[in-house]
């Protein structure tokens, strides 16, 4: 029971970043029918964003700020900067190709995928930097035998609290269904008076900004971080993406913590090496049986 | 009463077909106007060019005067044009209520919540349907719900024009009647200006008060909507007379 | 035949004195393949080139083999495959495997990897073929995944996990061993060029061609008698063994292999490669290869920049040049493009030469083994002269009654009309006929026979062909090819008899050369024969639709809405051509809003509302019953 409860909650907190960095695929899909592949990258350079603020002048901002201050700076840089990074990327990577279609759009997305992971590499080197023990905050709290860092639980709230702030604002506003109307409509939607080019600076701004908060709390919970970080991240995110139904927004975080509590228990249970394999095995089966994923609308092409 | 809607010599193709070759036509306020023809005539596509959805190759569009081409298309919502498209167009995944919302979306800065409100009253008087599924996504509402729910959502911004294209299609005879009952109404209660592209010709000029006839990107016949009802030559453009052949 | 038909092909053939043939093959075209062939025979032997070089030219081999694979997938059928180094690295492991274990030779493991990869890709690609765009991209980077971290993880020993399988030999020809950078230089390219030779000829026959239909337009390629989902297969496993045996090679050159070989990474540069190069061009994909191996060589002294740059510069080719660095060419080639022996210089001279027998051959029979002259299409047995027939037809969609008990009758020789205002279910009737949808309940029988819920490609052998309301064309083919997916559905040969173009071969690709030149032709497009079909302006697309509908020598052609984006001219000349196609013995059966072109041709009128029948009758009859102007025009106030 501990390990099942033990295992469960570092599969929702992994299950948390999949979801953060799922959420930014599928707002961007949503609106631009296109697959960021740089998504995954974008997140890997929140984190080495986060990880710059917190060793700055020898952990400087942590000494003034303490712990918490630095862990807030950090974030709230990360998130403004890779939200600006995103812009960047449709702006020189994405709208110069729209026009002529998915095949070079996806090269083009791979191009910067691999452009950024590599001038991650280039800034910072090949090796595993880490994040500084003084500015993770290092309590644990236990819960009878079952045993819990601070970190953890707080990357839990604020993810969770800040998915639920999306879904808020997706969901439930006015804004939020000008962007589905968007995604579904293009042109009806111009017709409500929507302008989609600033719904589109909106999902390739917030989408990144997320992601990049994902790679902060990665690296506070792991402590370490390498430059293609964003390859394996982002290869789960976007099959969390697609198991609950790309450019559906509860679909992603659903898929997401499914995807993380999945893996981790089958870590704890079954076996670690082979639990991606067992991922992979599911999402295949969940597409013969849904082929739009768990939560995707049916596409019918009118004929 | 002065002229709301003028359109001159307007020439639009798609790639290499001219879809419309030199329409002129002119609404006067408060007015409902039908533009009426066979399917492929021409008649989307000119609503679809005054709200600015397919490029136009030349000729103007003037609403109470002013150029409408100096504005993009996504802000055409707010200067008062509100267009209800062809097939409804409703935004399936999203609630009724939602879909009614976002009418309000051009004109958000404009009017006041209370006055939103009041219209949105008005509305779910006008289809009291809509009030019972307001919370129901709009992909499940029937089709005739989903035509009222268009033109809800077209009537939320309190337009100077209102666009309609085809209300009544696809829709069973009972509620056609119910359609065209209400497009009268929302005239006469709101003095709402329609411009009405229908296929259904009796009915279109049953409501209004002038008709055009497209026929392959021209207009063919106009004139007041009584005189067009016994015209001849409005069955034949509907119905090919021209060349019916003795049977064999 | 009637007059017009004749005046057209009187004007086409005039217009054509003109314009320019191209007919020689463009000596340039030739000089430039001797010289690339000489430099690579060559290459070993320039005085710069040390044995660093050459393997650099061996691993350009590897990356072209693996390139040409994908390709078939990606390139010819437009599959989303981004996993595809998972066949690449079965092949390897099967050849590194077999020969550690059981010792079999390297040059006897080169076709069993081939096979196995191929058999692996058949079996796991065939539950998931079915997914479109990007989920089956998902599944594919899901196998390549599976793949990879099975070989990470030594199930039963077999892999050796990360460390890779070692102490792979060498290929033995018997009289030497391949073994220095030079033998492998020169063994992969001597496979290279076979490869290329059997992919030229697969590319020009039946089968590519019926690749390149279902990338262009998946629905109109099943509606014109592709067996889609078999192709489809057919491209996964053909690529997935060519890059088995690619694996193969790269085995034995490099006597290990690990699972770093084959990553997701590697998927994504071969997907570069394929797009770099151009969408199914065989020369662009060598320069392609060329690029992603020479590349980062050249930036060797950057050692830790140079993926920076190769990620920056696939950005920039895709926005420069987003059409790849040399895409394969169709329009304006001429008939040569189509790989068809034997063809006189002058393509109107070939016209001209058409054989009336070879193209009006029964439907249903093989066109190209078919030796007995039938001058009549009709030759199966109608019962009361009734060639198609609805049963009571019903078609729901959720709660939504499309089509209502719907019985249609069409007689032979006759045109039928289905008419009825803007979403009264004639579309899905339509589809219910071609099956494209399976009707709730009721039966569709066809030439006395029952075809309901038969697959679209299967309803077209039997002799229905149909066209799209919104045309749909391959838009990137040339008008010739479009309309040679008509015969593909009455031709056999295969993948086999097409890489060896055998005798049989040959004959039914001029067959179907032949049929689609006089279909073409008979529509008035002859001389738009080489363009593009989407370069066409929207009117001779319609046509170009008509004539690839029968070159499927159907016994019944059903036309929606063929007048629709038609000026009054085309439309009038339309009218003319379709009677004249019901002195040829064909059937029609049109679905049509512009009521003057019903009443002007048809013989006998459906009205359909709502889903139901509400009239039927000659056109005389109809224009005058009230029921039918009351739901054109509405109810009388």
């Amino acid at each position: 029971m501990r390990i099942f409860l033990e295992q469960f909650l570092n599969g929702l907190t992994i299950g948390s970043f999949y979801a953060l960095v799922a959420l930014g695929y599928s707002m961007v899909y949503g609106v631009m029918k296109l697959i960021n592949f740089a998504h995954g990258d974008l997140f890997a350079l929140g984190s080495y964003l986060g990880y710059t603020v917190l060793v700055i002048g020898a952990g400087w901002i942590t000494q003034v700020l303490g712990v918490w201050g630095g862990v807030a700076v950090a974030l709230t840089a990360a998130m403004l900067g890779i939200g600006i990074a995103g812009l960047v990327v449709e702006r020189i990577a994405y709208r110069p190709v729209y026009k002529a279609g998915r095949l070079p759009l996806v090269v083009s997305a791979l191009g910067m995928s691999i452009f950024i992971s590599n001038g991650i590499m280039a800034i910072w080197g090949p090796r595993f930097q880490a994040y500084p023990p003084d500015a993770i905050p290092s309590a644990i709290l236990s819960f009878g035998d079952i045993k819990i860092t601070v970190i953890k639980l707080v990357t839990l709230i604020v993810s969770l609290g800040l998915m639920a702030l999306i879904y808020w604002m997706v969901e439930k506003t006015l804004f939020g269904a000008a962007v589905r109307a968007t995604a579904l409509d293009r042109d009806t939607a111009t017709l409500m008076g929507i302008d989609f080019r600033k719904i589109i600076l909106f999902v390739f701004f917030v989408g990144p900004a997320l992601g990049a908060m994902a790679g902060v709390f990665a690296g506070l919970n792991y402590g370490r971080i390498i430059f293609n970080l964003g390859w394996t991240y982002g290869l789960k995110a976007f099959t969390a993406t697609i198991l609950g139904g790309i450019g559906n927004i509860p679909g992603a975080m659903i898929g997401g913590l499914l995807l993380g509590v999945m893996e981790s228990l089958f870590e704890g249970f079954v076996s670690g090496a082979w639990k991606s394999v067992f991922v992979f095995l599911v999402l295949i089966a969940i597409l013969i049986v849904r082929p739009t994923g768990l939560i995707g609308e049916k596409v019918a092409e009118k004929v | 009463m002065g002229t709301l809607l003028s359109v001159e010599n307007l020439v639009v193709n798609y790639g290499a077909v001219e879809a419309l070759k030199g329409i002129s036509l002119e609404m006067q306020e408060g007015d409902i106007v039908a533009v009426l023809g066979a399917n492929g005539a021409g008649k989307t596509t000119l609503l679809k060019a005054i709200s600015r959805l397919v490029h136009i190759r030349s000729g103007t569009i003037k609403l109470r005067g002013e150029d409408l081409s100096k504005f993009p298309a996504h802000q055409l919502a707010s200067i008062g044009v509100a267009h209800v498209p062809e097939g409804r167009k409703v935004f399936a995944t999203l609630t009724v209520e939602e879909n009614l919302n976002l009418g309000t979306w051009g004109v958000r800065n404009q009017i006041n919540a209370q006055e939103i409100q009041k219209t949105k009253e008005w509305i779910f008087r006008l289809f009291p349907v809509l009030r019972e599924r307001r919370r129901q996504l709009a992909g499940t509402l029937s089709g005739g719900e989903q035509q009222m729910l268009a033109i809800g959502r077209g009537l939320i911004s309190k337009p100077k024009i209102l666009l309609l294209d085809e209300p009544s299609l696809g829709l069973a005879p009972i509620l056609v009647q119910e359609i065209f009952r209400v497009i009268r109404q929302i005239h006469d209660e709101e003095g709402v200006s329609i411009l009405l592209v229908e296929q259904n010709a009796r009915k279109a000029l049953g409501v209004a008060r002038y008709g055009y006839i497209l026929e392959t990107g021209k207009i063919a016949i106009h004139g007041p909507a009584a005189q067009l009802k016994e015209d001849e030559r409005v069955k034949a453009a509907y119905l090919g007379g021209t060349r019916v052949q003795p049977a064999k | 035949m009637a007059d017009v038909t004749r005046k057209v092909t009187q004007r086409i053939l005039n217009s054509q004195k003109s314009r320019k043939m191209p007919v020689k093959i463009a000596p340039v075209q030739l000089v430039l393949l001797a010289a690339v062939i000489v430099l690579l025979i060559a290459f070993p032997f320039f005085p710069f080139v040390n044995n660093y070089w050459i393997d650099v030219g061996f691993f350009v081999g590897i990356y072209v083999l693996l390139g040409l694979s994908l390709n078939i997938v990606l390139g010819e059928v437009g599959l989303f495959d981004l996993g595809h180094a998972a066949f690449y690295a079965i092949g390897a492991y099967t050849t590194g495997i077999l020969y550690v274990k059981l010792h079999v030779p390297i040059l006897a493991l080169l076709p069993i990897s081939a096979i196995v990869a191929g058999g692996f890709a058949y079996l796991v690609t065939s539950p998931i073929i079915h997914l479109r765009g990007d989920y089956l991209c998902i599944v594919t980077i899901g196998i390549g995944e599976i793949v990879r971290i099975t070989a990470l993880n030594n199930p039963f020993g077999l892999t050796n996990g990360p460390n890779g399988v070692t102490g792979i030999g060498n290929p033995d020809l018997g009289l030497f061993a391949i073994r220095t950078p030079t033998h492998f230089y020169y063994y992969i390219w001597v496979i290279i060029a076979l490869v290329i030779i059997g992919l030229l000829n697969l590319q020009k026959s039946r089968v590519g061609r019926a690749w390149n239909f279902i990338r262009e337009d998946e629905i109109a390629a099943e509606a014109n008698g592709i067996d889609v989902r078999s192709y489809k297969l057919l491209a996964f496993v053909l690529g997935a063994a060519l890059a088995g045996i690619a694996g193969n090679i790269y085995a034995s050159k490099m006597m290990v292999i690990s699972p770093d070989n084959f990553t997701f990474m590697e998927s994504c540069l071969l997907f570069c490669i394929v797009l770099l190069g151009g969408l199914g061009s065989i020369p662009g994909n060598m320069l392609g290869a060329a690029a992603i191996v020479i590349f980062p060589e050249i930036f060797r002294q950057f050692a830790s920049y140079k993926l920076l740059f190769f990620g920056a510069a696939l950005v920039v080719m895709m926005i420069f040049r987003p059409g790849g660095i040399w895409p394969r060419r169709r329009e304006g080639v001429g008939f040569r493009g189509l790989g068809i022996s034997g063809l006189p210089k002058d393509e109107n001279e070939f016209l001209l030469k058409i054989p009336k027998e070879a193209v009006l051959v029964p439907h249903g029979a093989d066109p190209a083994q078919s030796t007995t002259v039938k001058a009549e299409v009709a030759q199966e047995k109608t019962i009361n002269n009734i060639v198609l027939e609805t049963q009571n037809v019903t078609m729901q969609f959720g709660g939504l009654v499309a089509v209502n008990h719907f019985d249609l009758k069409i007689r032979e020789g006759k045109i039928t009309s289905l008419i009825g205002p803007n979403g009264a279910g004639k579309t899905t009737l339509f589809n219910v006929i071609t099956g494209i949808y399976r009707p709730t309940t009721g039966k569709v029988i066809f030439m006395g026979k029952d075809i309901t819920g038969l697959k679209p490609h299967t309803i077209i052998a039997k002799g229905i062909a149909r066209t799209f309301q919104n045309i749909r064309l391959f838009p990137s083919l040339t008008c010739i090819e479009n309309v040679m997916s008509g015969p593909h559905c009455h031709a056999h040969s295969g993948t086999w008899s097409s890489i060896l173009r055998l005798p049989v071969q040959k004959k039914e690709e001029r067959k179907i050369l032949e049929i689609a030149s006089y279909r073409l032709n008979q529509v008035g497009l002859w001389e738009y024969r080489n363009e593009l079909a989407k370069n066409l302006p929207y009117g001779k697309q319609r046509l170009l639709e008509i004539a690839r509908a029968l070159a499927t020598s159907p016994k019944l052609l059903v036309l929606d809405e063929p007048s629709s984006g038609l000026n009054d001219k085309e439309t009038e000349e339309l009218m003319e051509f379709l009677k004249s196609l019901i002195t040829e013995g064909f059937t029609l059966l049109l679905i049509e809003h512009d009521m003057n072109v019903v009443m002007g041709i048809s013989d006998w009128v459906t009205v359909m509302d709502m889903g139901s029948k509400i009239a039927e009758g000659p056109p005389s009859e109809i224009y005058n019953n009230p029921r039918v102007i009351e739901a054109y025009l509405g109810k009388e106030e």
